[in-house]
């Protein structure tokens, strides 16, 4: 390890773009894409979950309205979503003198609406996908032992649906990672904010973008590593012996 | 005898589904420590008859009366509905059900299955239905492979650890659904030695099967079915030995 920092020090107290200022963006940078994809995907979840019941539910004035709202942010780009949230809202006649004021003043508020709608949307999709996916007969089982409607939902169809789910929820969310680099187009210094920065200031497109691309890597890396831990627990059940 | 007394009495229960009549008028009583077989050719509605013991499948007309309480009935939009669904699942909880294709909750450990129901439908402390539930793990020779999950074990195990899961919840009445259907051949005899164990310790049992055999030796009353019809119940002696019915007679002519 010694060895190895003394032999990288001098290479990289040579270079002119990896200096401890430009880290110090690219650091910022990571802690922006971290915190909006975080709380983006932990917000969406949980609206998920709710929002999957009602659209797997057989009420048409429940599943139509979450069809439609998965239809608009399914069909729709995310970055005309972030457009319409960051641009749009504050053309609103009024809203800088109101309590939303603090929403356009600062553009991550219509990011993360923006992201949380969005991947709420298609996390619907999947559970309710992996609740339709439930085998009748365990259904069937639930009832016939006298469990509710209710503790049927709560004891075997969600946890055998989110299970199910686990491989596709983790695609999305290495898919909401990268989606997240449209943030940089709202003034956001996510970790791509950053690199454009750090790429105009020094007018070196490959070490800015390429460093950063590594950077997006690592982290779908351990996002990666993450659910395959999560799958080879969660899914156990799906395995002979 | 009082209806009180009896755990299961079903009367004149009729059904369709669309157009087609499946079950016209069909009775039974399941007295305690019966085992009630329904034999009869596939469409002749035994397992709709068993499904619609434990409401499963909804009768249009005819009672259900589980130890003296009959299930309350109403009209909703010309179909007929239970009128309490937790009357419905208070009783699911005392007539436990063997399904055909075991229908065991993949995701959870075999164990976890056995003290599911008693856990959370009938509130037993779960240590309580722990000890109990390894136990009758124990009695259906699966002690080893508690913590198993169904996928892990063949039918043969998972249906006796299905059978293991019904009786958790000591239920008045067992109904079996074809519980040998789905096995392979050398698996049946496992889980029917089981079923013949039950039937001796007195167990009331309503079974739909194929198993002559079974019915002949175990059971204390044969039904059989046609169409939806009894066309023929009584003791396996008569029944299987003596059939009247010309349609029984060749029901039962290739298996003997």
């Amino acid at each position: 390890m010694e060895q190895w920092l003394t032999q990288v020090a001098p290479f990289l107290s040579d270079n002119l773009i990896f200096t401890p200022n430009t880290l110090a963006q690219y650091w910022d940078g990571l802690v922006n894409t971290v915190q909006l994809v975080f709380i983006s995907l932990v917000v969406g979840l949980f609206l998920a979950v709710p929002l999957a019941v009602g659209r797997a539910s057989r009420r048409v004035w429940l599943n139509v309205p979450i069809w439609l709202f998965n239809y608009v942010f399914r069909g729709t780009p995310l970055l005309i979503q972030l457009y319409i949230a960051y641009y749009g809202f504050a053309f609103i006649d009024g809203v800088q003198d109101s309590a939303f004021a603090f929403f356009i003043n600062d553009p991550v508020y219509p990011a993360l609406l923006a992201f949380t709608l969005n991947t709420a949307a298609y996390t619907t999709e999947i559970f309710v996908g992996a609740i339709r996916a439930t085998p009748q007969g365990e259904l069937e089982a639930a009832r016939a032992y006298g469990m509710s409607a209710a503790t049927a939902y709560r004891r075997v169809v969600l946890p055998s649906a989110f299970r199910r789910a686990l491989p596709a929820y983790g695609n999305e969310v290495i898919f909401m990672l990268h989606a997240s680099a449209i943030a940089s187009a709202v003034t956001i210094t996510d970790l791509t904010g950053a690199a454009y920065y750090v790429y105009a200031r020094f007018y070196s497109p490959f070490p800015a973008f390429i460093f950063v691309a590594l950077v997006y890597m690592l982290l779908s890396f351990v996002l990666q590593g993450g659910f395959k831990v999560l799958e080879t627990r969660m899914l156990r059940h799906l395995k002979p012996a | 005898m009082a209806d009180s007394e009896i755990p299961l009495v079903v009367r004149d229960l009729h059904k369709s589904f669309k157009d087609v009549s499946v079950l016209n008028g069909l009775s039974l009583e399941a007295h305690e420590g019966d085992v009630i077989t329904l034999i009869g050719a596939s469409g002749s509605g035994k397992s709709t008859f068993l499904r619609c013991m434990n409401l499963l499948e909804v009768p249009d007309a005819g009672d259900i009366i589980v130890h003296g309480e009959p299930v309350a009935f109403k009209q909703h939009n010309k179909t007929r509905e239970p009128a309490s669904w937790k009357q419905v699942e208070r009783i699911r909880s005392r007539l436990a059900m063997v399904f055909q294709g075991f229908n065991l909750w993949a995701h959870m450990s075999l164990i976890g299955n056995v003290i599911e129901a008693p856990i959370h439908v009938l509130g037993v402390p779960r240590r309580q239905a722990r000890e109990r539930g390894m136990a009758l793990l124990e009695r259906v020779g699966l002690a080893d492979r508690a913590d198993y999950f169904p996928a892990q074990l063949s039918g043969g195990q998972q249906q006796r650890g299905a059978i293991a899961r019904a009786l958790a919840v000591d239920p008045e009445v067992l109904l079996f659904d074809e519980p040998t259907s789905a096995l392979d051949p050398e698996l049946v005899g496992d889980v029917l030695a089981v079923m013949r164990e039950l039937a001796d310790e007195g167990r009331t049992m309503v079974v739909v099967t194929h198993e002559m055999d079974f019915a002949r030796d175990v059971s204390s009353q044969v039904i059989y079915l046609h169409e939806g019809r009894i066309e023929e119940a009584g003791a396996p002696a008569d029944v299987l030995k003596k059939p009247n019915s010309p349609r029984l007679q060749q029901f039962l002519a290739p298996r003997f």
